[in-house]
């Protein structure tokens, strides 16, 4: 038995047999080898360092927001300063419903669905209506809001206190083993909505999508319907979201607008963005992973992360890496990469 | 001659200025109509208006006998109405390639054109448009002339039966010009397109149009075959600037 190492080929020979692996950068572009390598991580955490297991759920999560962000991104031509506003409506919607109805979680996702759907497409009209920068401000304002309405309506919403009493994503009995199967599930919807995101950016739809992005003048005078593609890519991705805040509640069993609608867990996801490149998706992943551990780093090294810091890591990025790390790779390879976002002010 | 397109009495004002006012004109199919007019006579807007940009401030617009006053932008494009940008205006972060294929699947509704599809054909108004060679070069890479070609090329993948031409030669070098100007004829040939072509230079259009339309101050002063718009002293007293309306 002997494993040969050659310039693009591997080589293994085992007695009289012979087994070749060429070696192309091609392969190592194969989404198989990551998303493998993503399986393994909680698996490994499990067995040898149990106490990673909610950073990677952290980190798929936000990966989970980003990516449909991504995409509404690209699809309004603008950026969106709120995605947490679909975290707390999803989340309070799955909250409410399994601690009032004592819905099944599999239940309170279609409360989540519903109510995302609902604000989605009452906001859609933003995106058409407003400009880049008043969109951005609305965008930044309302999920503020939401936040003064949890402190208002203390009764419904437990203000700062948060919901709790959540009925829990999973119980097998175990706590670890939870933490594992909520771990899986996390990256399984992380996955599932890069699949999505990435079918719909490479079907015939993302052209138009690109167009809106870099003209919507010019666009429209190319026959896209620029209202209704701006529409979908915001209401769609607006209930992915709203998901997300659906797996918060069940997963923490508790849920609390001070943690999801302020500016600071804005921050962090936008930096996930920024990291990734506004508008690649598989940088994304790229960004959660970063942001997360980034997290369990200041928080082992200072005792909590400043709420300073992120805002000055973000500042430094935006002027850096105006397209993330990603863009660093698309400007040798802009051919196989859809486009980059192009902000209109 | 079939008419493809009826204004009448078109108007738009921008605050106190008559960019357009009242101006009434016929396209007939397969026909070269030429718009000229001194800068900020208002031929650009004139356009805006025709391919819904702004809306007319009255008047009515019939393309093909439809009544298409109100329409939105993306569906005259879609009846088959297209036009190029003065300044050209491309998609900067998509490549040449993709910026057509956007015209190609959206121009018109085809079912179920696949995404390769549109490709194969935006390749071949590409090609037509000599742009082959910069397919996968990013829009905001090219120069003014390749830009012009690819105006052109995206305007003719939404397979327009009427294609309006905004000042094709304005800032190319002759040689250049001259290129455009017989891409232009070529692409009436091959694709059966109406143009209506905008041009302030007179001297080109008397040779490729046939007929002119005299716009002055948003105003129609002129219109007829060249020969007789090149003799109209009206027309003449405008271009030596001393004409009041
Ligand atoms: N969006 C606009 N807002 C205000 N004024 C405009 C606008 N578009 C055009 N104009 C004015 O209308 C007049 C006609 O402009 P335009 O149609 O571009 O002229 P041309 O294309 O013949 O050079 C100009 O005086 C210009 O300043
Ligand atoms: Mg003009």
């Amino acid at each position: 038995m002997e494993l040969e190492v050659k310039r693009e080929k591997l080589v293994f020979r085992f007695g009289a047999q012979k087994f070749e692996w060429n070696i192309e950068p091609r392969y190592w572009r194969n989404p198989l080898i990551y998303v493998g390598l993503l399986i393994v991580l909680p698996i490994l955490a499990y067995f040898f360092y149990p106490t990673l297991l909610p950073t990677l759920i952290d980190a798929n999560l936000l990966a989970a927001i980003a990516i449909p962000l991504s995409w509404m991104t690209l699809g309004t031509g603008r950026m969106n300063f709120g995605p947490q506003f679909y975290i707390g409506a999803g989340g309070y919607a799955a909250a409410l419903c399994s601690i009032h109805l004592h819905w099944p979680p599999q239940v309170t996702l279609l409360a989540a669905l519903i109510v995302g759907l609902f604000f989605g497409l009452l906001m859609s009209p933003l995106a058409i209506l407003s400009g880049g920068l008043y969109y951005t401000l609305l965008t930044l304002l309302f999920p503020l809001v939401f936040l003064e309405i949890t402190f208002i309506y203390t009764d419904i919403f437990r203000g700062e206190v948060g919901l709790s009493g959540i009925a829990p994503l999973i119980n097998v009995g175990s706590f670890t083993l939870n933490q594992l199967i909520i771990g899986l599930g996390a990256l399984l919807m992380m996955l599932l909505y890069m699949f999505i995101v990435d079918k719909v950016m490479r079907s015939r739809f993302s052209t138009s999508l690109a167009a809106i992005n870099d003209d919507e003048e010019v666009a429209a005078a190319m026959g896209v319907n620029v209202n209704k593609m701006k529409i979908i890519s915001f209401t769609i991705p607006a209930v992915m979201i709203a998901v997300v805040g659906w797996f918060y509640a069940h997963y923490y069993g508790t849920f609390a607008g001070v943690t999801y609608l302020p500016l600071t867990f804005m921050l962090k996801v936008l930096m996930v963005n920024m990291i990734g490149g506004r508008v690649q998706i598989y940088g994304n992943v790229v960004g959660g992973y970063f942001i997360a551990f980034l997290e369990l780093l200041l928080i082992q090294v200072i005792g909590d992360y400043s709420p300073v810091l992120f805002p000055i890591i973000l500042l430094i990025l935006l002027l850096t890496l105006p397209e993330g790390l990603f863009g660093l790779y698309r400007k040798r390879h802009y051919r196989e990469y859809l486009p980059t976002l192009h902000v209109r002010r | 001659m079939n008419e493809i397109l009826k204004a009448s009495n078109l108007s738009k004002h921008f605050g106190g200025l008559m960019a357009i006012d009242d101006v009434s004109f016929s396209i007939y199919e397969g026909e070269t109509l030429g718009l000229m007019g001194p800068n900020g006579a208002g031929k650009t807007t004139l356009v805006n208006l025709i391919t819904g940009k702004y809306f007319t401030d009255t008047g009515s617009i019939q393309f093909m006998g439809k009544d298409i006053t109100r329409m939105a932008p993306y569906k005259r494009c879609k009846l088959g109405i297209s036009r190029t940008y003065q300044i050209p205006r491309p998609f900067p972060e998509l490549t040449a390639l993709s910026s057509v294929i956007v015209s190609a699947l959206y121009g018109k509704d085809r079912s179920n054109q696949s995404l390769d599809d549109a490709g194969y054909e935006a390749t071949h108004y590409l090609e037509f448009c000599g742009l082959f060679s910069k397919r996968n070069v990013l829009c905001k890479d090219l120069t003014l002339y390749e830009l012009r070609g690819l105006e052109l090329a995206r305007a003719l993948a939404t397979t327009p039966k009427l294609i309006f031409v905004d000042e094709v030669m304005a800032g190319l070098n002759p040689a250049e010009a001259t290129k455009a100007v017989r891409l232009l004829e070529r692409a009436k040939e091959e694709f059966g397109v109406t143009i209506l072509w905008i041009e302030h230079v007179m001297a080109a259009l008397m040779k490729a149009a046939n007929r002119v339309v005299v716009l002055h101050y948003g105003k129609k002063i002129a219109e007829g075959l060249p020969q007789e718009i090149a003799n109209d002293p009206l027309v003449i007293e405008c271009y030596l600037g001393s004409c009041h309306v």
